[in-house]
């Protein structure tokens, strides 16, 4: 290679080399905050969103939800239909749920939450309210006086609706659950927190305390409820349930998802315009800091052009120095946010009643808020540099 | 030499001889060729071949070393290796050799304008500019620069045209232009 061509890389590294030290380590610093910027925004939005999606599937609806046809109050043949489910390929675990339009009584306290009579061992498989057990133990199959609450039920200090719930009820104790004019006393084995408030307001009893109250009820069901392998697409999965002619309407999670799907979506527009409004910053910032330092140089290009260096030359080692604070600056805010920020919000996760949110980053965003900063960088070091070059060169040696 | 008070165009006429300013009208003629016609990349390899520049604030590259400020030009027009051999023996010829490696900012003002001199050499130029060369510099590096001037104008017959305020220096000068108010008088 020739040394013309070598120069603009010569003398962008003599800038770097050389230059004044305080101003490239802000350069890059400002760079590396205005990409973290970048990167916290659209992760924290994708924690949030991400965290309530799964909140959804694996507290409350499965990745699939089976509800009785229009006009019928439950879907009949319950142990067939979970059979035929559970033999669907990539279907991970089925769980049919009784919903109980019930009452519930402690201490002279008493409200209507959402009690659900499940088998413990099919609903493990679907949902992960056995893993949450805050305090006590998970339903055991044959419990038939046993009760599981969630946290807003049983209430206490800290509890997001402690003044509608039982403020304190514990583990060993006892509730009336009521339910067509009846009275049964179920004991408390264990008081779950999923951190989803909506999850949190409801209580399981099993199959069998179900049947034990109504035999009647027979093999029917108001919900089902399916969870699907890992890496499945959902919506094959649903078209091969339809073809086996189950007796209920199959929904996925997002059409049964209710309020939270209008959550969720708030939360991808707020994310759009955040990001949008980020990425303006950003540009702004590296923009200035960008521009500030290069016609400060100014008549130092004036001076290149009068000793014979072609303004392209010029042009050319500006852009690579802004490149240069770009790629650096890139590498530094990757450094503290994956470093700093994200061991952080694990420690300290972002708390909001639906999930306690992490950082989340997609590697697509990454990819493409680092281009967008190489792109801002550079175009930030082409424009002053080609205007600088365009100006009377006696104009730029003399400062005017 | 161009001489004449403050305003009287000295350093104007001077940047419009050496293609660093444009002009309104008459023409410029450098070895019988017309300047005016000619394209600002003409123009500007007209500058890196044939002319040189010496600035009153030595107008150095503050990042480059000694060495590499001198051998710059050099390298737009052939290799590394022979832009830093000529700049090697052009910082001797000034004197500056065992400071080659030191920043501008490590040199006195009368060092930094013998680099300067040194650099405006290095593409072998015919004419050299000098804008009031030696108002910053103290009596000794004056004389230092306006020796190296005369040398290279008798022994290398380089064209030397300089702007001065200094009256001693017109001891240097094989011919004078005075200006008054833009005219030569």
């Amino acid at each position: 290679m020739k040394s013309k061509n070598r120069l603009p890389f010569y003398l962008a590294f003599k800038y770097v080399q050389r230059g004044r030290k305080w101003t490239l380590l802000l350069t890059v610093f400002l760079v590396a905050v205005a990409f973290v910027n970048l990167l916290f925004i659209s992760s924290l939005f994708n924690g949030i969103i991400k965290g309530t999606n799964e909140q959804i599937i694996n507290t409350m609806t499965g990745n699939i939800y089976i509800a009785p046809k229009e006009g019928e109050e439950f879907i009949d043949n319950k142990t067939e239909a979970v059979n035929i489910l559970r033999s669907v390929e990539g279907v991970a675990g089925v769980s049919a749920q009784f919903q109980l339009p019930a009452r519930l009584e402690y201490n002279k306290i008493s409200g209507n939450w959402q009690v659900l009579a499940i088998n413990p061992d099919d609903e493990a498989q679907v949902t992960n309210i056995s893993e949450k057990i805050n305090a006590g133990h998970y339903l055991d199959e044959s419990d038939e006086d046993g009760i599981i609450l969630g946290e807003q039920i049983s209430g206490g200090d800290g509890v997001e609706q402690n003044a509608f719930s039982f403020k304190g009820a514990e583990v060993g104790e006892k509730v009336n659950l009521i339910f067509n004019n009846q009275s049964q006393e179920f004991t408390i084995r264990g008081i779950f927190k999923t951190k989803f408030i909506n999850a949190d307001g409801r209580a399981y009893v099993t199959q069998k305390a179900l049947e034990k109250m109504l035999p009647e009820i027979d093999d029917k069901t108001s919900t089902i409820l399916v969870k699907i392998q890992n890496n499945q697409d959902e919506d094959a999965i649903i078209s091969d349930i339809r073809d086996e002619n189950i007796n209920g309407n199959i929904y996925t999670w997002r059409e049964v998802a209710g309020l939270m799907k209008s959550v969720s979506e708030s939360f991808s527009s707020i994310n759009i315009i955040m990001t949008f409004v980020g990425i303006l910053i950003a540009a702004a910032t590296i923009f200035i800091v960008i521009y500030v330092d290069i016609i400060n140089k100014r008549k130092q290009i004036g001076i290149l052009r009068a000793i014979g260096i072609r303004p392209y030359i010029i042009v050319f080692s500006y852009v690579i120095l802004s490149a240069i604070y770009s790629v650096v600056g890139v590498i530094l805010g990757t450094i503290l946010f994956f470093a700093a920020l994200v061991p952080y919000f694990i420690a300290y996760p972002f708390q909001i009643p639906i999930v306690d949110v992490s950082l989340i980053l997609d590697s697509g965003d990454y990819v493409a808020r680092a281009e967008m900063v190489m792109w801002v960088s550079v175009l930030s070091g082409l424009i002053p540099a080609v205007v600088v070059t365009r100006t009377k060169m006696i104009d730029a040696i003399l400062g005017k | 030499m161009i001489t004449g008070r403050n305003g009287s165009g000295k350093s104007t006429l001077l940047h419009q001889l050496a293609l660093l300013d444009e002009y309104d009208s008459g023409e410029i003629t450098i070895h019988d060729q017309k300047t005016s016609p000619l394209s600002e990349r003409k123009r500007m390899e007209l500058r890196l071949r044939e002319l040189g520049y010496i600035f009153q604030e030595y107008a150095l590259i503050g990042e480059l070393s000694t060495l590499e400020n001198v051998m710059l030009p050099a390298m737009m027009l052939g290799s590394n290796k022979e832009a830093k051999a000529k700049a090697l023996e052009l910082l001797e010829k000034v004197d500056l050799k065992d400071k080659y490696r030191r920043l501008p900012s490590e040199l006195s003002g009368g060092e930094q304008q013998r680099v300067a001199i040194a650099r405006s050499l290095i593409n072998n130029p015919k004419i050299i500019f000098a804008d009031e060369p030696t108002a910053n510099l103290d009596t000794d590096s004056s004389k230092k620069v306006l020796e190296t001037f005369k040398s290279l104008n008798e022994k290398e017959s380089i064209t030397v045209i300089m702007v001065t305020h200094e009256p001693d220096e017109l001891a240097y000068a094989s011919r004078q232009i005075k200006l008054a108010d833009g005219r030569i008088v």
